[in-house]
C-alpha cells in the first residue's frame, strides 16, 4: 500500500485507560502514548453499563480486522468490573463471527505507573501474527 | 465531586484513534492521528470514539469512493445502527450536563463535516486518475446520520469540525492549525459565559 503507514495492530481499549478518573491517574500509565509508541490503533470500549448494540458494531470492526492480517489484542483493568472489557457480551459475538479471543493483558493500578508500562509494553511489542499471516496480507 | 463536574467531551471519528480503518493508501499516521489527540488531552477532553461505518460495511480493503457512491439507502441504514448503537452514550453525556464536540474528517464521504468528496460520475471499474474527484461544502453520510439520530432524541445539534486528512493534499500544520482554533474558541465561550474552563 503505497504511502499508507498504518501499523497493523489494533487494542481493544477499555474507556478508563483512555479517560483515565482522577482517582486513577496516577496510578495508571500513559496507554495512549504506549499505544502510540507501539503502533496500535485503539477500538475504545464503552464504560460499564448495558450496550449491546454498540459491543456489537465493536464486534463486526475487531472480526474485519482479524480476518484480514491485522494483530488484535485486548487491554483490561484489574479491580474494574469485567476488567472493562465487556467480556462476558463481547466473546460470544466475536465467536460468531469465527475470530479467536485476542490475547488479554491486564493492567494492575496497584502497582507502580511506571512498571506496569514498562510490562504493557514488553507485551505490546511481544504479539504479532505468525510471519506467513502478515505476508499475506500486508502487501 | 469529580462525577458530578460537567466533563469536556470530544466525539471523534474512529480513525482518529486508529488509522487501520482508513481505506488503503489513506493512512497518515501509524496509530493514532497524535495531534489531534494532544489537542484535546492538552485542553481537558475526554475521547470518545465513535465506530467506523465504512470498515464494517465495505471492508478494510474497501475501494476508495466519494459521497454519491455511498449514498445509497442500504449504506444509511447501516450508518443509522452505529448512530442508534452510539446516541444512548451520547445522550448520556448530554444529560448529565457535559460539553460535547463532535471531530470528524474533512473530505471524508462518510465522516466528513465541513467538507466531503464528490464526483457524480464515479463508479464501475476503478481506473481513476489521482484526486480527481471534488471537496464540497457538505457533511458525509454518517455524520449526516449521526446528526438526524441525535435530533430524533430531541438533542442539541453539536459544535462540530473535521481534521482536514482527506482533502487531497494533506497540510498537517493547518490542519493543528484549525483544530487549535476551534478548540480554543470554544474555551474562550465557556469562559464568557463564566465556567473555569479547567480540565476535569
Amino acid at each position: 500500500m503505497s504511502g499508507d503507514v498504518r501499523g497493523w495492530h489494533v487494542a481493544l481499549v477499555p474507556e478508563t485507560l483512555i479517560n483515565p478518573p482522577d482517582a486513577l491517574r496516577a496510578s495508571l500509565p500513559d496507554v495512549l502514548r504506549l499505544l502510540e509508541d507501539h503502533r496500535y490503533g485503539v477500538l475504545q470500549l464503552p464504560p460499564p453499563g448495558a450496550h449491546g448494540p454498540l459491543l456489537a458494531v465493536i464486534a463486526d470492526q475487531v472480526a474485519e480486522y482479524a480476518h484480514h492480517g491485522y494483530a488484535v489484542v485486548a487491554l483490561g483493568v484489574q479491580a474494574e468490573p469485567g476488567h472493562g472489557l465487556h467480556w462476558r457480551r463481547l466473546a460470544p459475538l466475536l465467536r460468531h463471527h469465527g475470530v479467536a479471543l485476542p490475547p488479554r493483558h491486564l493492567i494492575r493500578p496497584a502497582a507502580s505507573a511506571a512498571a506496569e508500562g514498562e510490562r504493557l509494553a514488553k507485551f505490546l511489542a511481544g504479539y504479532d501474527l505468525p510471519a506467513d499471516e502478515q505476508r499475506r496480507w500486508r502487501v | 465531586m469529580e462525577q458530578d463536574k460537567p466533563r469536556k467531551v470530544a466525539l471523534v471519528a474512529s480513525c482518529l484513534l486508529n488509522q487501520n480503518a482508513k481505506v488503503c493508501q489513506g493512512a497518515r499516521y501509524p496509530a493514532l492521528v497524535s495531534p489531534v489527540v494532544e489537542a484535546l488531552r492538552a485542553r481537558g477532553y475526554l475521547l470518545q470514539q465513535l465506530p467506523c461505518p465504512e470498515l464494517a460495511f465495505a471492508g478494510v480493503r474497501r475501494w476508495w469512493a466519494v459521497y454519491e457512491q455511498y449514498d445509497t439507502p442500504a449504506y444509511r441504514a447501516h450508518c443509522r445502527r452505529l448512530a442508534q448503537a452510539i446516541a444512548p452514550l451520547i445522550e448520556q453525556y448530554l444529560r448529565r450536563g457535559d460539553e460535547l464536540i463532535l471531530i470528524g474528517l474533512d473530505g471524508s464521504p462518510s465522516t466528513g463535516v465541513r467538507f466531503t468528496s464528490s464526483k457524480a460520475d464515479w463508479g464501475g471499474r476503478p481506473n481513476r486518475p489521482e484526486d480527481d474527484w471534488e471537496i464540497v461544502p457538505r457533511r458525509g453520510i454518517w455524520i449526516e446520520e449521526l446528526e438526524a439520530e441525535l435530533a430524533r432524541r430531541g438533542l442539541p445539534r453539536l459544535p462540530a469540525t473535521g481534521w482536514a486528512l482527506d482533502m487531497g493534499r494533506f497540510d498537517e500544520a493547518g490542519a493543528r492549525r484549525d483544530l487549535e482554533q476551534f478548540l480554543d474558541s470554544r474555551n474562550d465561550a465557556a469562559g464568557q459565559r463564566g465556567e473555569d474552563g479547567v480540565p476535569p
